[in-house]
């Protein structure tokens, strides 16, 4: 359906500085004479976005500001609310809990104009702008009771300022307007201007007078001061949130976890007071949106949202200890996968810490950190790493121009590289969308770093490698490098597209040949590195030796990289193991017509042209070029193979692939850096990549299970034949169902039909 | 399953002489699943372009049942692109194929018209509708994170008409990072359900 637009703020045009205004009332009207009521004229330039941007005035349903005849103006403009009016304890619990669940609804995407800012009391704190902390209260006369003046209010403004502070954080790193996060403030300030110690001091005050209040009931007490305390530790987390790389503390956060605790027990005690909220507010709020209903969700929705969010700030504590790269890499793609996904404050936190003013986390230079990953992978201990331009200053020194060109190297890959890790912090849906954007730039940096490679091997007097009936070839670390990371990322497109759910049940043999045909070219990719260290480690043990220097100096480096490679390597061959289990069972699955089919025999286009617009994303990459059609068709449907064939090459992957997963589970999330001093370990996070692991192992029992059924199906006491049909009934279970493991493995549910005739499909 | 058609349904292509009667049975048909409806020059923009990829489905007394809106243009400089941008079925209606009659039609016109590609854009949660568009062959080709106001993803469906279109360069760069959506995809739309039947 066609969306309907909410950004209906038409991008400002420039106007031509020469243009000189000109009444053309009458040519407007001679002109409109001679059309036809309701004949459309459109410029050139009027697009689709425009016309949906559109509003009709005088139409209740789109224009705010319509009154209809005969009403009030005043009464439909105006609340007839009190604001000083006393209120109970309990009713101030209750408007408490009501402007948290307003706070949430507005963290979890929803407008202010259709959470926050339908509170009356917030209004009126807002508007008119307040100059000084003092003007910023419900009414110019206070009201008697101290527990709106003080405590409401003390409430009230704290709960704004924790808005200030998110508002902030959010806007300023990379999200999408209205997908994550509405940063529309209507025109009101979120007392920015204010300095956060105000905002303590009232809260103290507020508590301080509760505590001594002796005529409100304890329980009811009890619950006002925890809601204020939640307030305070809350401000407290939100404000100044990048101190945590200095001071490791998650204490606020803590707190605020435990304060949630009490509320939720006491959310009972409260009674609503739903007249102090009004959709007549967002009349007044400058924007050209119609009018929107209040987002209401329920008190467990808004306190778990927080709850996450705290129990998520506290976790991501466990990055902030930079252990190498590719630990980072796991820690911040494991944490950010956690379901439901962190919340966009959450993310915007993140971003911030992993890479600011061109440090990560706060402690490694960019270039540090592509240095530690290319050591890791491609060049332990490599004289292209260790050439500098300070130390060597003759610029005919090979040295020097190294230095040089690997300067320019960083230049250009340093920051491309941080955005892989970067862009586990946009949602799941962007995170899909923009792999598939920068793996084309990858496929350009990959062309450039082999430039880059061939004059740095002959600066560096590289010898060659002779491969066995082959010719002498280099090691090009540069472009292998970048090769790795395009080739994780075209993985990422396709694990994605099955958490994102976009595949139809036909495409999955054909998906998950694809897989692990990008699996296998990788798994040789890394063979091919493997062998250029090999020979490299024999060269520095061999120089070494003639330089009477102790190989133990450099020894650590290799090992660090064969150990990275071997974790790799084991990982990689696990999923390419259990792509091929599940790809040869689902083209038994499709031979016999049991696979579900999404499209049916009367639809428009083809099998080839649904490869094609499933693999447009790979198609403008050079390597690995996208496989033909025909050659496609062939090897995803196993053409010529017998079942028993089949069936031997899916027990077999399956074997091997709950192998390969023990292996990878039994590595662990983390690779352990014998030199580094052991530090605190990511408890947390490494729970849920164990999760993840197990989930998929899993998985793997299921699929082992399917291809059994499968297996006593077709070569059982009954085979099918033509005219018996196997007699299978295969079920693909939804994403979040319970017989789906894991989102990124699906697995049929495969059972015996009880009917003698099974449907076909 | 897709039933045939009942034949007491006339299926006619929108005629702009008719407008005045056709467009506010239209928008009543449409607007009854939305909770914010779509200003008439929604309607015109589409219709005064391309009222020939309009079709409606009419009962015996000649009142609307269900309504088709499409588009085809150039996408980006690229593909001729279709956009079905609109699809009811009055509710007591359903299930009666009537829908799935009307996108026919409408392919079939963008098809004479020789067009590259159709896309569109469903609620995650209308199976209905995403039934019906896959079983025409359409696949989904990504998925749009709160994409409607009501906080609801959505995913884009597309069919590929013609060989080689998928390598088509467009102009714009569709996945870039900036934060507002390209011109002609707006970034939300309202809790609308593609009306369907089938």
């Amino acid at each position: 359906m066609l969306p309907n637009n909410e950004v209906r703020v038409p991008p400002p045009r420039a106007a031509a500085q020469s243009a000189v205004p000109r009444d053309i009332t009458a040519d407007f009207t001679e002109a409109s004479s001679k059309l036809r009521t309701g004949q459309l004229v459109k410029d050139e330039t009027f697009t689709l976005f425009e016309a949906v941007g559109a509003l009709e005035i005088m139409d209740s349903k789109m224009d705010s500001g319509y009154i209809a005849p005969g009403e009030n103006q005043a009464q439909a403009l105006e609340d007839n609310y009190d604001v000083r009016r006393d209120l109970t304890p309990k009713q101030v619990v209750g408007l408490m809990d009501q402007l948290l669940c307003h706070e949430m609804a507005w963290h979890m995407g929803h407008p202010l104009s259709q959470t926050l800012f339908t509170s009356i009391y917030i209004d009126k704190l807002l508007w008119p702008v307040p100059r000084t902390m003092e003007d910023a209260r419900f009414d110019r006369v206070p009201s008697e009771s101290p527990l709106v003046s003080h405590v409401l209010r003390a409430y009230c403004l704290a709960l704004i300022k924790s808005c200030d502070f998110v508002h902030a954080r959010v806007a300023s790193e990379y999200f999408y307007e209205e997908e994550d996060f509405v940063t529309q403030l209507y025109n009101r300030s979120l007392l920015s201007a204010f300095d956060s110690s105000h905002f303590y001091r009232l809260l103290d005050q507020a508590v301080d007078w509760v505590e001594v209040e002796e005529g409100i009931d304890q329980k009811v007490r009890d619950a006002i001061r925890s809601r204020l305390l939640l307030r305070r530790d809350f401000l407290a987390s939100v404000d100044q949130d990048l101190e945590i790389l200095d001071t490791r503390s998650t204490d606020s956060f803590m707190s605020c976890l435990s304060h949630l605790k009490a509320l939720a027990e006491t959310v009972s005690l409260g009674t609503t007071v739903p007249e102090a909220f009004s959709l007549k507010l967002q009349r007044k709020l400058a924007s050209t949106v119609p009018p929107r209903p209040i987002v209401h969700i329920k008190h467990e929705d808004a306190f778990a949202h927080m709850k996450r969010l705290c129990q998520d700030a506290i976790d991501l504590q466990q990055i902030l200890d930079y252990r190498g790269p590719s630990n980072f890499k796991t820690a911040v793609w494991t944490l950010l996968s956690r379901k439901p996904q962190p919340s966009v404050y959450i993310r915007s936190l993140l971003q911030a810490l992993i890479v600011s003013d061109l440090t990560i986390l706060g402690a490694v230079s960019v270039k540090q950190f592509l240095y530690d990953d290319l050591a890791e992978l491609v060049l332990p201990s490599s004289i292209l790493l260790r050439a500098n331009t300070d130390e060597v200053e003759v610029p005919s020194d090979p040295r020097f121009q190294i230095a040089q060109q690997m300067e320019g190297f960083v230049k250009r890959f340093a920051q491309p590289f941080v955005d892989t890790v970067r862009c586990a912090c946009l949602n799941r849906c962007r995170i899909r969308r923009t792999i598939c954007h920068t793996v084309i730039d990858w496929d350009n940096l990959q062309m450039e770093a082999e430039e880059l490679d061939l004059q740095l091997q002959n600066l560096s007097a590289e010898p060659a490698l002779q491969f066995p009936g082959g010719e002498a070839t280099f090691s090009y670390p540069l472009s292998s490098w970048a090769y790795h990371q395009k080739l994780i990322q075209l993985r990422l497109i396709l694990q994605m597209g099955f958490e994102l759910s976009i595949y139809a049940p036909e495409e999955l043999p054909g998906v998950y040949w694809y897989l692990s045909h990008i699996c296998s070219t990788h798994l040789a990719h890394l063979d091919r590195i493997r062998t250029f260290i090999v020979a490299a480690r024999k060269r520095d043990l061999v120089s070494s030796s003639s330089r009477a220097e102790n190989p133990a100096q450099t020894s650590p480096a290799f090992h660090k990289s064969f150990l990275y490679l071997e974790r790799l390597t084991t990982h990689i061959i696990a999923i390419d193991a259990f792509a091929i289990a599940l790809h040869a069972l689902y083209v038994l699955l499709a031979r016999h017509n049991v696979l579900p089919s999404a499209s049916s025999p009367e639809a428009y286009s083809s099998d080839r042209l649904r490869y094609e617009l499933r693999m447009k994303p790979f198609m403008p990459i050079s390597l690995p070029e996208l496989v033909p059609y025909e050659e496609y068709q062939r090897e995803a449907t196993l053409d010529g193979d017998a079942d028993t064939t089949i069936l031997d090459r899916a027990s077999k992957a399956i074997t091997e692939a709950r192998k390969a997963w023990e292996a990878t589970l039994a590595n662990g999330a983390f690779s352990e850096d014998v030199s580094s001093p052991t530090r605190e370990p990511s408890i947390a996070i490494e729970e849920d990549w164990r999760r993840d692991i197990k989930d998929t192992m899993r998985a793997c029992i299921g699929a082992s299970i399917a291809i059994e059924t499968v297996k006593k199906a077709l070569l059982g006491d009954s085979p099918p034949s033509e005219k018996k049909p196997v007699n299978l009934q295969v079920v693909i279970p939804e994403i979040g169902s319970k017989t789906q493991w894991h989102d990124w493995w699906i697995v049929p549910q495969i059972s015996e039909n009880k009917t003698a005739n099974p449907p076909t499909s | 399953m897709t039933h045939d058609a009942p034949s007491d349904l006339r299926y006619v292509r929108y005629d702009s002489a008719r407008e005045s009667e056709y467009v506010a049975a239209m928008r009543q048909l449409i607007s009854k699943d939305l909770s914010e409806p779509y200003s008439i020059y929604v309607y015109r923009y589409f219709l005064y372009q391309w009222g020939d990829l309009c079709f409606l489905a009419m009962d015996e007394k000649d009142e609307m049942v269900g309504v088709v809106v499409s588009k085809l243009e150039p996408h980006r400089g690229g593909p001729l692109r279709g956009y079905i941008a609109m699809l009811a079925v009055r509710e007591e209606y359903r299930g009666r194929g009537i829908a799935t009659k009307l996108v026919r039609m409408a392919i079939d016109a963008m098809i004479e018209r020789n067009a590259d590609e159709i896309v569109l854009e469903t609620e995650i949660t209308n199976t209905a509708a995403m039934k019906l568009y896959e079983r025409l062959g359409f696949l989904r080709s990504k998925q749009l994170h709160r994409y409607y106001l009501n906080g609801n993803s959505a995913y884009r469906l597309v069919l590929l008409l013609k060989e080689g279109v998928g390598s088509i360069r467009t102009s714009f760069d569709p996945y870039g990072m900036p934060h507002a959506p390209p011109a002609d995809q707006p970034a939300h739309a309202v809790a609308a359900t593609q009306g369907n039947g089938s």
